[in-house]
């Protein structure tokens, strides 16, 4: 660590312990799941950065959603989502996730992830290359400095918005509501 | 003892793919299966039937993304049968060249996986480089590491560029040179040989019965492969063989999938001293007002997985009226799954589904 | 000297006589028959060496008020003279209300092709063991690969309503 980063590990060590451990989960959501493979061996290691796919929501940092959602795999993603302890950042890799992409007139793949989960970033392209993985991971870790990645504080304070649109388009859910009421930000403590 | 159900399901560190298995089990013992598939259904078919003739080429490359050369081969072919378009030598040799480097390179994607899922971490971050080295040469070629779409009704896209014939030795001798160290390690290990013998055993009459192609039939003793049956491309210009082995197990599988790799690679150095000089496209009429007579064909293949086939049906227009895909990991993952995985433990339920080869895109399109 | 295809034309032709067979090019037959003599040609195909079920797939003539359904049949050999051979059967059912009857019995893997075209097109097959949905997450009110469905309207009438999260600052 040279000194330029030391005083910004004084004041905020919490946040360094956060950005340079981003565990991500490891759940093949769709066609981009070519590409993480090449970036998680030995030719573009992904291990330097601190990001090594793990097996269970539950010890998991960041969500990678590799690729286009259908109807099935959005209900395995809302509940592998808010199984995940916060603080918890989610990453749309390609462009159908975003906007459809290529599968727009699909009667069963869903057009914008947006409204279901809150997302921090977007990758383009199709199939991005796994140095672009990188360039999401470095963006990230200014986005955390800054104190803008909070997809996770967005969800709990609007989160009957959320559950409303999920209801929309899934039909009756077969787990109860994550939170009960709005809890405002103040109310409960965050790491640093 | 009871029975209890479990749920080996999409989000899982044994999977590869979006898939889910519903499994009733007793102690450790697996009772019955069922494969549930639907997390990738895009409806392929009826979206090919809403875009033109040509526009139909970036789609059809993605119904399989480990390998995605042969979807579009087929779609040339069968579009080519239908209209009367003829394809030169060269680019008869040039495809051929073309499929076998990606079917070497999924191989190895299939190694990867099946080294991981029994531990051997090494081998497979050797099988992963080796085969990012293969996607760097696609890469010059077509400009996409991926997705190339490069084959093309009436030949292919473009010519090699200079001195991508000497690159595409030079790599395969990379590679060619660590196969030793592959033996040393993976393939004549103690450790594989006891995790994968009589594992996941299907009959000769078994796999007949239940649609079986490619590999999982390879090993049963039938070396029936439709590159010799219906030859397509260059294939009938040079002389190669198939390997066949008669257990029937997952150890037979890999060991099939090893030395087909190695045939591959024979067989590009024979094409390249073979190929002759000429043009590589002929060309077709005006893409924006294509109409094609009304007919139906059937078209076969053989993918680095199975046998693989399309129905393509056409009325005259524009656009397709039916097309539709007979992928190879659609008996092996939805008939032969269910019944290997009867009386297994549950420690062997990611071995046999990746020794099976099964993509998860191509059954659910 | 007889080629491999006309002479399975003239056995076809003298055992059953409601059908048409057709030599579409070479190496492929093409069989029409009535949908109640489905069963009798498969299996007769099958104990003549063609036993490998590749393909049930159904095309929607929405002009003739027909559903077409196909089976396309090749060999397990080793030999290349009858490994070339493709054979086509291929019957046409009314488009309200279609049903036929399960191949099953004939071709262990023909199950899950009859549950697929089951759940998209809607057709009934009588005597399959198990008719549940394979691929699809819901039932829509018309089997969405016929051609009535239009695909852009269901998208505009079910995704495109659901609003964006707004926050409290009025962003999304």
């Amino acid at each position: 660590m040279d000194r330029n980063n030391f005083g910004k590990w004084l004041r905020s060590p919490g946040k360094m312990a956060q950005k340079y451990s981003l565990h991500a989960l490891y759940f093949c959501t769709g066609c981009g799941i070519i590409e993480i493979p090449p970036s998680i061996t030995a030719r573009w290691d992904a291990e330097r950065f601190g990001v090594i796919p793990v097996a269970t929501p539950r010890q998991a940092n960041l969500f990678l959603i590799t690729g286009y959602v259908s109807l099935k795999t959005l209900r395995f993603i809302i509940r592998s989502y808010e199984q995940m302890p916060e603080p918890k950042f989610t990453v749309g890799f390609g462009s159908c996730p975003l906007n459809g992409g290529m599968y727009w007139d699909s009667y069963n793949t869903i057009k914008h992830l947006d409204k279901y989960i809150p997302v921090d970033g977007w990758i383009a392209g199709c199939m991005p290359r796994p140095e672009a993985v990188f360039v999401a991971v470095t963006h990230l870790w200014t986005l955390i400095d800054k104190g803008m990645a909070d997809g996770y504080k967005k969800y709990r304070e609007n989160y009957q918005y959320y559950r409303k649109n999920q209801e929309k388009i899934l039909g009756k859910l077969e787990w109860p509501p994550l939170f009960s009421k709005n809890v405002k930000n103040e109310e409960y403590r965050t790491i640093a | 003892m009871r029975e209890l159900e479990l749920y080996f399901g999409p989000q899982h560190l044994g999977m590869v793919g979006n898939f889910s298995i519903t499994l009733n089990v007793e102690g450790d013992r697996i009772v019955k299966a069922t494969a549930n598939p639907g997390f990738l259904h895009r409806g392929f078919e009826k979206l090919m039937e809403q875009r033109t003739w040509i526009q139909n080429f970036p789609l059809v490359c993605r119904i399989n993304v480990v390998e995605p050369d042969h979807m579009e081969l087929m779609y040339a072919m069968a579009v080519e049968k239908l209209a009367g378009i003829e394809v030169p030598e060269r680019a008869q040799f040039i495809r051929s060249i073309y499929l076998e480097l990606a079917r070497v390179g999924s191989h190895l994607f299939g190694l990867w996986a099946y080294a991981n899922m029994l531990g051997f971490d090494t081998v497979a971050n050797w099988a992963m480089y080796h085969r990012d080295l293969i996607l760097d040469l696609f890469e010059e070629l077509t400009g996409g590491r991926v997705y190339h779409i490069y084959i093309w009704p009436g030949g292919v896209r473009r010519d090699f560029p200079d001195g991508f014939k000497e690159k595409i030795i030079n790599t395969l001798h990379t590679i060619g040179r660590c196969v030793p160290d592959y033996d040393d390690t993976f393939f004549n290990n103690r450790v594989f040989y006891k995790r994968a013998k009589n594992i996941g055993k299907i009959t000769h009459e078994e796999a007949k019965r239940m649609g079986a192609v490619g590999q999982v039939l390879r090993a049963t003793g039938m070396k029936q492969d439709i590159r010799k049956i219906e030859p397509y491309a260059a294939y009938d210009q040079v002389d190669w063989g198939i390997p066949a082995r008669t257990d029937g197990d997952a150890y037979s599988r890999i060991w099939v999938v090893r030395d087909e790799m190695i045939e591959s690679v024979h067989m590009i150095f024979k094409l390249l001293d073979k190929m002759p000089e000429g043009e590589v496209y002929n060309k077709i009429p005006n893409p924006f007002k294509w109409n094609i007579p009304g007919k139906e064909t059937y078209v076969r293949c053989e993918s680095s997985r199975g046998e693989l086939g399309l129905y393509l049906v056409s009325n005259g227009g524009d656009k397709p009226w039916r097309a539709h895909f007979r992928t190879p990991s659609y008996n092996h993952g939805l008939t032969i799954l269910e019944k290997a995985l009867e009386n297994e433990s549950i420690a062997d339920v990611g071995n046999i589904m990746i020794s099976l080869y099964i993509t998860v895109p191509e059954i659910d399109r | 000297m007889k080629n491999t295809e006309q002479s399975l034309k003239e056995n076809l032709l003298s055992s059953f006589d409601d059908i048409q067979v057709e030599i579409s090019d070479e190496r492929r037959l093409t069989i029409d028959c009535k949908k109640n003599s489905v069963v009798t040609v498969l299996s007769s195909l099958n104990n003549s060496g063609y036993d490998h079920l590749g393909l049930i797939s159904c095309v929607d003539w929405i002009k003739d008020n027909a559903l077409e359904l196909v089976y396309i049949l090749t060999a397990y050999t080793e030999e290349s003279e009858k490994g070339k051979m493709n054979i086509l059967v291929k019957t046409k059912i009314t488009r309200d209300k279609p049903e036929l009857h399960t191949v099953m019995n004939i071709f262990e893997n023909a199950e899950p092709y009859e549950r697929e075209v089951h759940e998209l097109y809607g057709i009934h097959f009588i005597g399959h063991p198990r008719l549940t949905p394979l691929f699809l997450e819901r039932e829509y009110k018309i089997p969405p690969f016929r051609k009535d469905f239009d695909t852009r309207k269901y998208v505009q009438e079910v995704f495109d309503p659901i609003p964006f999260v707004e926050d409290k600052k009025g962003e999304k």
